[in-house]
């Protein structure tokens, strides 16, 4: 009796578990499933600087105009009713005035009407918030010419000092200069820049979180910058767990944040009473896994409208029943390789014996622009996108990537031709590179397949322009490769760089500039190299406003990129997208790649 | 038995502080720029050597050791472990939101491991070299020597690519829905035992479906542990004087078996059950990330690869409280089992 009752437990268990599969195969129209991956690392929008936070933000909070759907020249009004154009007469003085009249009517998600005293908060947050390592540069450099708050304080106090370590009196001087920048007239909200600065409204559009809208009212409640001018101190430079808004969203857009769970999922609603009309669909839900077959399978079964597909498993969705994949979309994105002129070689493995004695590389081997040349000609490009790309992509033409202005798809470039290469080296360091050869080791961050195979590359090519030439390839963690890279103890090193805003002064600046990203990596010979031959011609180009002008001044600085034959400009490669074909509504933006905008679809 | 139990609680500080000593040591061999990889994970995020050192020394990187060291478990004597970079969150919380979904798959993964492992690995030896004894040995040598990421793989795409019945994951949308809606209480973050709690049983049986698959995956590995284990025993067990004695005895085949020489062949059987409690509570990477469940194993293995120290700690010091709190257990347990075994 007792077995029997066991028996009928299990079978009533085994019943019902399946009876739940059949109720959960029924889809639901109005929730929407993207499956990602990696963390999301902060919801604050003038924190956030990766692209998987600012999807979230790109839905919740609204900026003042946006791309019109993805074309980068096309501004449209979002929060301001008009886009400041000098026809309409909201851009003045010469580009140094720019004028933004705000949308009435508009309410945040708690209810709070939106208002220009809203606007002006904002920016001025993000002007005091200025995490290291954050996007807040980005402003500063139109509003200021400065790359940041301590070099406002700077310039104020007339001496160095940490924003977090002002006196209130301090604070308030420093204010003072901030809030000349950002004015409010009336129902307009009036941006006094310096120096003309073209891609200001590229950098304040939607889809960079940096110029979201944030409800002062509510921001002051959660214990966000009080909007008092002597409290900078309290409020600069905070880490994720004393930021107030980390977790939390109060915007205007046509999604409210429900639930995050870091890692594993994020749930918005539909705004249903947002100022357009609502948005098709009702839910959306963003999970993050990482395993790639699991992603897989959730697009095969439907339980996901979008997924997130890495290059490599393309040719495992291509002819999925039900699945629609669109390749070759235009990445504002370089893919490139350092060479440092002057590499640390104390305590430095992969220079080997440090020496031009053939068993090594002196610190200055790559000043040599025979040799940087040598290393440029022994490189298969096309073999590279072909190959390792599987031709997704197209060859980099110089720092600056299609589409952007100073990009000419007939300028010169780099091409393999081992007879070229064989000529520089032979005549590098006056032949004395030849005879006596070198030995490099060459790193990648490992679990980068694509940076891998293009040092292998080389390695393959320049062996076999000298037996006495001989390059090592290393794969190391991340941490190490970034120790090498701040130490300047790399030698060569693949590196990528992706639009901040769609402007060429935004790739110019990192690859070029002898105080860029990269640039200030490349050591003293190429920072005097730079300070005299590219940052006159960088600021050039950004305080101009005639297009033409600026085109000639980005097409000079691609033309020294190859003159001086100073990095790889390796890929630039496409974008996709992997969803079902059910989806409605979707369309490409290069700055917003890969986030999605809800908004725009249904199923 | 209760003053050892005492004694071992009283040690555990001191055990803790031991490890994460040695493991903050370890962390600090790496340099302050290798240790900013926590807050810089892409090359983009490089922002000219001012910026760099700006976020060394705002996060205290190039202090001395022992400063650092010190303000970790200043923070942690408050109940503060610091923040998890890599989670995002304050370290306990990460902990805390990971723990009921390992101590779910935990649990149920051990109903099956240690009850169908013993009573195979009793029915192998019983049955010594007969049909049945080869059979299970031979499922016991294939369940061993499949990696846990490719049956994984299998069940998953075969019980939900193919079928559709064992979705990834901890709940369905719907049941996600309810789950964090006001109305249902979260006693425990169990989702089976809170859908018990909160008499809605949709949830439970929700949050059965979404388990199957990966107990069976951790079970077909660890089972074959088990049955080994308590096979060899119980065939050493079953060769002894006592059971020769109680079968001439006239003693029944069953009790014989099952009274006598189970209860003797299990001492080992719990040390190894031990271990594998250990390691379940501790999370584990690959069926955490082939089925989706946010588990400590992926928390752990994330901060170690980030090099996030507090995430490190927090982890390192959530397991070694873990590794005295089941060996204690399994003492207690020889205890119970083997009457002679006193505990001083």
């Amino acid at each position: 009796m007792q077995k029997k009752l066991v028996v009928f437990l299990t079978l009533l268990l085994v019943v019902s578990v399946f009876s739940v599969v059949g109720a959960q195969e029924v889809t639901n129209p109005d929730t929407f499933v993207e499956v990602n991956m990696g963390t999301i690392d902060s919801l604050d929008p003038h924190f956030q600087y990766d692209s998987a936070s600012a999807e979230i933000i790109d839905n919740v909070y609204e900026n003042l105009i946006k791309f019109n759907e993805g074309d980068i020249t096309d501004f449209m009004p979002h929060l301001a009713t008009e886009v400041p154009t000098e026809e309409n007469g909201l851009i003045r003085e010469n580009g140094t005035v720019y004028e933004f009249p705000i949308r009435e009517g508009v309410t945040f998600q708690n209810g709070d009407p939106l208002t220009p005293e809203d606007v002006k908060y904002s920016f001025l947050r993000a002007l005091i918030q200025d995490r290291d390592g954050g996007p807040v540069w980005m402003i500063y450099e139109p509003l200021f010419q400065k790359g940041s708050l301590a070099d406002v304080v700077t310039e104020v106090l007339g001496e160095e000092k940490s924003p977090s370590d002002l006196t209130a009196a301090e604070s308030e001087e420093v204010y003072a200069y901030l809030e000349k920048a950002v004015e409010v007239d009336g129902n307009s909200v009036v941006f006094h820049l310096p120096k003309a600065f073209p891609p200001f409204l590229s950098i304040i559009a939607q889809g960079n979180g940096l110029g979201a809208i944030v409800d002062k009212e509510w921001s002051v409640e959660q214990g966000d910058w009080d909007g008092q001018p002597d409290s900078i101190a309290e409020y600069t430079n905070p880490t994720k767990e004393d930021d107030p808004l980390f977790d939390k969203m109060n915007g205007t857009g046509p999604y409210e944040l429900v639930e995050w769970v870091n890692g594993e999922e994020v749930i918005l609603n539909r705004n249903d009473d947002y100022w357009r009309e609502p948005a098709p669909i009702k839910k959306v839900i963003i999970r993050m896994i990482d395993e790639w077959s699991t992603r897989k399978l959730m697009l095969q079964r439907g339980d996901a409208d979008i997924v997130y597909v890495d290059k490599q498993y393309m040719s495992q969705v291509e002819n999925m029943d039900g699945v629609e994949v669109i390749t070759g979309l235009p990445n504002i994105y370089m893919g490139a390789g350092l060479m440092n002129f002057n590499i640390v070689t104390e305590g430095n493995p992969d220079v080997h014996s440090g020496k031009l004695d053939g068993n090594g590389i002196p610190s200055n081997f790559f000043s040599d622009i025979d040799v940087r040349k040598g290393f440029l000609y022994s490189m298969n490009y096309e073999a590279f996108i072909n190959d390792v790309l599987n031709g997704d992509g197209q060859k980099g033409r110089g720092p600056i990537p299609e589409p952007l202005l100073g990009y000419d798809e007939n300028s010169p470039t780099y091409e393999l031709d081992l007879e070229k290469a064989e000529e520089h080296f032979k005549k590098a360091f006056d032949g004395e590179l030849w005879e006596k050869g070198f030995e490099i080791t060459i790193l990648y961050n490992s679990g980068n397949d694509v940076r891998k195979s293009a040092v292998d590359m080389l390695k393959y090519y320049v062996e076999q322009i000298n037996p006495k030439f001989k390059v090592n390839v290393r794969g190391i963690q991340w941490a190490t490769y970034l120790d090498k890279l701040i130490a300047n103890k790399f030698t060569l090193g693949f590196i990528a760089w992706g639009a901040d805003y769609a402007d060429p002064h935004n790739f110019v600046v990192p690859f070029l500039g002898s105080d860029g990203t990269y640039g200030g990596f490349k050591g003293k010979d190429y920072i005097n190299f730079a300070k005299e031959n590219i940052d006159p011609l960088i600021d050039e180009g950004i305080s101009s406003t005639d297009p033409a002008k600026r085109e000639e001044i980005y097409k000079e600085l691609q033309q020294i990129a190859y003159d001086q034959a100073l990095d790889f400009y390796l890929y630039q490669p496409s974008a996709q997208v992997v969803m079902r074909d059910w989806v409605e509504g979707w369309y490409y933006d290069p700055i917003r790649d890969p986030g999605q905008y809800f908004y725009s679809l249904d199923k | 038995m209760i003053s050892y139990i005492i004694r071992r609680f009283l040690i555990l500080p001191v055990i803790l502080l031991g490890v994460s000593l040695l493991i903050f040591s370890m962390i600090m061999m790496l340099g302050p720029y290798q240790r900013l990889s926590t807050y810089i994970t892409d090359p983009a995020q490089l922002k000219g050597a001012e910026d760099i050192d700006q976020l060394v020394t705002k996060y205290g990187l190039d202090d001395p050791w022992y400063e650092q060291y010190g303000r970790w478990i200043s923070g942690v004597a408050q109940g503060d472990f610091g923040w998890s970079e890599s989670a995002g969150a304050p370290v306990t919380r990460a902990i805390a939101d990971r723990f009921p979904a390992t101590i779910e798959l935990a649990l149920l993964s051990l109903i099956p491991v240690i009850f169908g492992g013993i009573i195979l690995g009793v029915v192998s030896a019983v049955h010594h070299n007969k049909i049945i004894d080869h059979t299970i040995r031979i499922f016991a040598v294939i369940g061993w020597s499949f990696p846990s990421f490719v049956f994984g793989l299998l069940v998953l795409m075969i019980f939900y690519g193919v079928l559709g019945w064992l979705p990834p994951g901890r709940l369905s949308n719907w049941a996600t829905e309810i789950v964090r809606s006001a109305e249902f209480v979260n006693y425990t973050g169990l989702y089976i035992l809170d859908g018990i709690l909160n008499l809605d049983f949709s949830i439970v049986l929700d949050a059965i479906r979404h388990m199957i698959a990966p107990v069976i995956t951790i079970s077909i590995l660890w089972w074959a542990f088990i049955l080994r284990i308590t096979r060899s025993n119980m065939l050493e067990t079953l060769k002894k004087d006592y059971i020769r004695t109680a079968r001439a005895k006239g003693l029944a085949d069953n009790i014989v078996v099952y009274k006598h020489a189970v209860r003797n062949a299990l001492i080992p059987v719990v040390t190894v059950a031990g271990q594998m409690v250990l390691g379940l509570a501790g999370g584990l990477v690959i069926v955490e990330s082939i089925f989706n469940i946010r588990g400590l194993g992926q928390f752990m293995a994330n901060s170690a690869q980030q090099l996030d120290y507090p995430g490190v700690l927090g982890g390192a010091l959530y397991f070694g409280f873990l590794l005295i709190l089941i060996n204690l257990f399994v003492d207690v347990s020889y205890a119970v089992i083997d009457p002679r075994i006193r505990l001083e």
